[in-house]
């Protein structure tokens, strides 16, 4: 897999020389021959043609069993005991497929005269070069942390002078033997070594690192791209710009108050994650914790607030611990995901059978073949316990991805040709904005026939704020002569509720029986201006932010069915959350 | 990636020259330097010739030459070095000659970009470039010789500008002539199988075709499967596959699944494109028309789509919608979804719960219903009746 490291190098350079102190793995380092390696037939005729057409192979650093060759100890020592002016920054190289990236760092030795100019000491991870520039970046901020923490604790009682001087008297000590000797003897007996070992060993296993430098300082680190890869199963996800803060970003910018969190893991493996100086408030979120509690009432229950809510989701979800679903409640539709791995041979069979026993996955999420909700599901005479099983079994489906939720989405088409062409360009531009600070609003102002100035002025003042009907008369230069001409045996009340659309479609809203209604009509008109129906907001949406109830806004689209449209698909922000970690 | 035959090569220059190259070097990012330097046996590594002049400081040099001029080991490796703002790349060389004051002559062509932008797809050129004056070296001492620079300037000049500009560059200098060309890197086409339908998405260019793919074009109408085309157009089958995969390759064809009145489709989260994007709605009426005369209506067409749903074949459909008289060709309509993703097929996959391994073996749940018929040899009728007696059999619709 390209995200995990080919080899760990450790260089230091100083007055004395630069030298390769360690390298995690160390045994394959014998190259081997691409020529060898092909059988030939020693009959065979060389075809000329061949030659001539078939491109020289490209040179490889990486050996089949994934391990940097091709490159001696003193070839990298070289390479990497970089000169002082591009120390304590990025380092890129790459050579042939393969792509060296470190921080290296400048460390002042300790019980040393200030004049010396120190020691480089660099940490250097060879990755495949097809490791995309995200994976890149990740590895460059764990070079730059092990760095930071080594220098630390050189600063604090020479540890670097010790391990450096150690290792070197192993390999000046084992000048006979092989190298890989003198590496067995440094892995032995250096503690630093040791953690190298580890940072590998856990790089390619969890890809979630938890060690101790000096049996001190904590080192944690994640890298994303395989943590989320694992609970994926393999499948490569790779977003191009997730790295830690666009990731955060993207996370809280999708987050919405009624979502809810889901774990991956029960709560006290939770605890035993979160380190001894964790934060206490997401102790306090996670005792409270429920998948049927949406994130609002998750912040309610645990008295924090909901900014900070957002914040330690996003970190769990970072960290790859939880997931963001709609809260499990008896309306949702679930249909299995399309790249649930789900066949006879698959593990997930088994896993499914220790915990739910006598229950085959097979059968039970054949009946979400299509969308069923769990009110469906369960009858009325169904027993509480299995309804309670039934749920945990909708959890421990979600929490593996084989379960997809299906929201209903609205459009608004009024005439056969949908909305008026001029009115296109403006839901384009129009304000529309989301924000996550705790108190979720919408912005959203239904614009029509606007002028230059006042799009201007609107720019200015920053976020719109809905209109009221008197500043929208003013606002409005539509032919209003025709207008009152056709319509005007209509009530006031409809002239004022749907002023501000476009006559067309005044027209045939009029003509669905329900728009005499005036209550119907001003709902419609009041979530039609406010956007709900371009297919951005699902139903479970407008409701929240709307305080409706479900049926309320079912029957609204029962009556205005000639023109709103609906479908079904997934949410796209919960999909951000399943797809892309 | 895929080993490339002559043809391959030929169909490769007719799609980058139809290419609109604007998007390829958007974030590919141009080349902003190129430079050659060389070990001097008295001053060591140091810049002969660069274009455009002084790009590259003495002092950034000299910080990164150990890159440059490398150990032995490892000539003749692409070397990339990223800095804060530029990314170096060249391809160190060495001549071994006793004419030569040290018996060698190091030298090393490099190209300097920006360093957010991706380079990989400059190696194969700079590695041609430096064996083109390898060449020019061991014929006239070119670069050796001190007057390098003068001959040498205009050399860089032009590659850099028609490289940036065109994307390619010939050049016709000295004894030999040589021919640069940036190519695109993509990504492996999968495998194509059987029962998959390629259908164009860009128009060929008129130039001369290999003679499978001239045989194999006129039958990708968008409703031929593979297996299809490989018996009208009477080519191997595995010839088409692969004619068709190359296609896909250059972006010149896509796959659809096989159309069929029992198929399931559902919509995907951006069908609301749809009526938000203008372009894209004149797109969709022109191509799901019935007739070219007489469009149908955009509220219709999105009822269409917006009906698809689990369950919903497009025989369901025909019935409840009668797309004739909606002025719609329904295959046209499946087409279009599929190809913008405003829809997705839902595939049935059967898993066999019982006990007999053959059937386990068929029925894994990991091949769709398509495959399965395909592989087994029967129509989609005949698998659904058998999987609708046997209780053993659960489907799973995803």
């Amino acid at each position: 897999m390209e995200v995990n490291p080919l080899c760990i190098i450790l260089i230091k350079s100083d007055s004395k020389g630069d030298r390769l102190l360690f390298r995690y793995p160390f045994q394959v380092q014998e190259r081997i021959e691409p020529t060898s390696t092909r059988k030939k037939n020693q009959y065979s005729l060389p075809a000329t043609e061949d030659l001539l057409q078939s491109p020289p192979l490209p040179i490889s650093n990486i050996n089949n069993k994934g391990g940097l060759m091709g490159f001696t100890d003193e070839v990298l020592s070289s390479l990497f005991a970089v000169k002082p002016e591009l120390c304590n920054q990025k380092f890129e190289l790459k050579v042939n497929d393969v792509r060296f990236v470190s921080h290296p760092t400048l460390v002042q030795v300790r019980n040393k005269t200030q004049d010396e100019s120190g020691l480089l000491l660099n940490i250097v991870f060879a990755l495949q070069a097809l490791a995309s520039q995200s994976v890149v970046k990740c590895y460059y901020d764990l070079s730059k942390r092990v760095g930071v923490a080594l220098r630390h604790e050189e600063r604090r009682c020479g540890y670097i002078s010790e391990q450096t001087q150690q290792m070197m008297a192993i390999h000046d000590d084992s000048c006979i033997g092989t190298p890989e000797i003198a590496f067995q003897t440094i892995l032995e007996k250096c503690t630093l070594a040791k953690n190298i070992n580890n940072l590998y060993e856990d790089l390619c296993n969890t890809g979630i690192v938890n060690i101790r430098i000096n049996k001190w300082i904590p080192l944690s680190f994640c890298l994303p791209q395989k943590v989320h890869q694992w609970h994926l199963r393999g499948k490569i996800v790779e977003p191009e710009d997730i790295d830690r803060c666009t990731l955060s970003y993207r996370c809280l910018k999708a987050l919405r108050p009624y979502h809810s969190l889901l774990l991956f893991y029960p709560l006290h493996q939770l605890y035993d994650f979160m380190s001894l100086d964790g934060s206490p408030s997401l102790v306090r979120m996670l005792s409270q914790y429920s998948p049927l509690k949406s994130l609002q009432t998750l912040a309610i229950d645990s008295d924090i607030t909901l900014s900070q809510v957002f914040e330690l989701t996003a970190h769990l979800v970072y960290w790859a611990k939880a997931t963001v679903i709609y809260p499990i409640c008896s309306t949702n539709k679930y249909v299995i995901a399309p790249d649930a791995p789900l066949h006879l041979n698959s593990p997930l069979i088994e896993k499914f059978n220790e915990a739910f026993p006598n229950v085959n996955l097979i059968r039970v999420i054949s009946d979400f073949s299509l969308p069923m909700s769990l009110g469906q599901k369960c009858n009325p005479l169904c027993h509480p316990i299995q309804q309670s099983q039934l749920v945990q079994m909708i959890i421990w489906m979600l929490q593996h991805h084989l379960l997809l939720q299906l929201h209903t989405y609205v459009m608004y088409i009024p005439s056969n040709n949908g909305r008026l062409q001029h009115n296109m360009s403006e839901i384009k531009t129009g304000s529309y904005s989301f924000r996550s600070n705790g108190t979720n609003e919408i912005a959203g102002v239904y614009r029509s026939s606007r002028t230059e100035s006042e799009s201007e002025m609107s720019l200015n003042s920053g976020t719109p704020e809905p209109r009221t009907q008197s500043e929208l008369q003013t606002s409005i230069n539509l032919p209003n002569s025709s207008f009152t001409s056709v319509e005007e045996e209509k009530a006031d009340y409809h002239e004022d509720l749907l002023l501000d659309f476009p006559e067309e479609e005044r027209n045939i809203i009029f003509r669905i029986p329900s728009s005499s209604n005036s209550d119907d009509l001003n709902l419609f008109a009041k979530l039609c201006r406010k956007q709900y129906f371009l297919g951005e907001h699902h139903l479970e949406e407008i409701m929240y932010l709307e305080n409706l109830r479900r049926g309320q806004l079912l029957a609204l689209l029962d009556k205005f069915r000639d023109v709103l449209v609906t479908y079904e698909a997934e949410d796209p922000a919960i999909a951000m959350f399943l797809n892309s970690p | 990636m895929k080993a490339e035959t002559i043809e391959n090569l030929v169909v490769k220059d007719l799609f980058d020259d139809a290419e609109d190259s604007e998007d390829s070097f958007q974030k590919e990012g141009p080349t902003r330097c190129i430079f050659l330097c060389e070990f001097h046996p008295t001053v060591g590594p140091k810049i002969t010739c660069q274009y455009p002049d002084n790009y590259i400081s003495k002092e950034l040099f000299d910080s990164v030459s150990v890159y440059i001029i490398t150990k032995a080991e490892l000539l003749r490796s692409t070397i990339t070095v990223t800095l804060s703002d530029h990314k170096i790349l060249g391809f160190p060389v060495r001549i071994d000659d006793k004419k030569y004051a040290r018996n060698a002559y190091h030298f090393n062509l490099c190209f300097v970009c920006d360093s957010s932008s991706r380079t990989v797809h400059y190696e194969p050129v700079v590695m041609k470039l430096s064996d083109y004056l390898v060449a020019m070296e061991i014929e006239s001492n070119f670069l050796s010789e001190g007057s390098s620079s003068t001959k040498l300037t205009p050399i860089l000049k032009q590659v850099l500008e028609d490289l940036n500009n065109k994307g390619e560059c010939a050049l016709t200098e000295g004894p030999t002539a040589t021919h640069l060309k940036v190519v695109k890197l993509r990504s492996n086409p999968t495998p194509v199988a059987d029962h998959q339908v390629p259908i164009f998405i860009k128009s060929l260019p008129t130039q001369q075709w290999d003679l499978t793919t001239q045989q194999v074009a006129p039958f990708i109408d968008g409703f031929n499967h593979i297996a299809r085309i490989a018996s009208l157009a009477d080519v191997e089958n595995n010839l088409v596959k692969a004619c068709v995969q190359n296609l896909v390759y250059y972006g010149a064809v896509a796959l659809i699944p096989l159309f069929q009145y029992g198929n399931v489709y559902c919509t995907a989260p951006k069908l609301k494109m749809l009526t938000q994007d203008v372009n894209l709605q004149n797109r969709c009426l022109n191509f799901v028309a019935r007739t070219y005369r007489q469009l149908p209506n955009l509220k219709d067409v999105f009822r269409m789509y917006a009906a698809m749903t689990r369950g919903t074949t497009i025989k369901d459909l025909c019935i409840r919608f009668n797309p004739a008289s909606l002025k719609i060709n329904e295959r046209k309509l499946v087409q279009f979804g599929v190809l913008e993703g405003l829809i997705r097929r839902v595939h049935k996959y059967p898993v066999y719960l019982g006990e007999s391994l053959e059937l386990q073996k068929s029925m894994s749940g990991v091949s769709s219903m398509d495959e399965v018929c395909c592989f087994a040899g029967i129509t989609a009728q005949q698998l659904e009746d058998q999987v609708e007696r046997d209780h053993n059999v659960v489907l799973l619709w995803k």
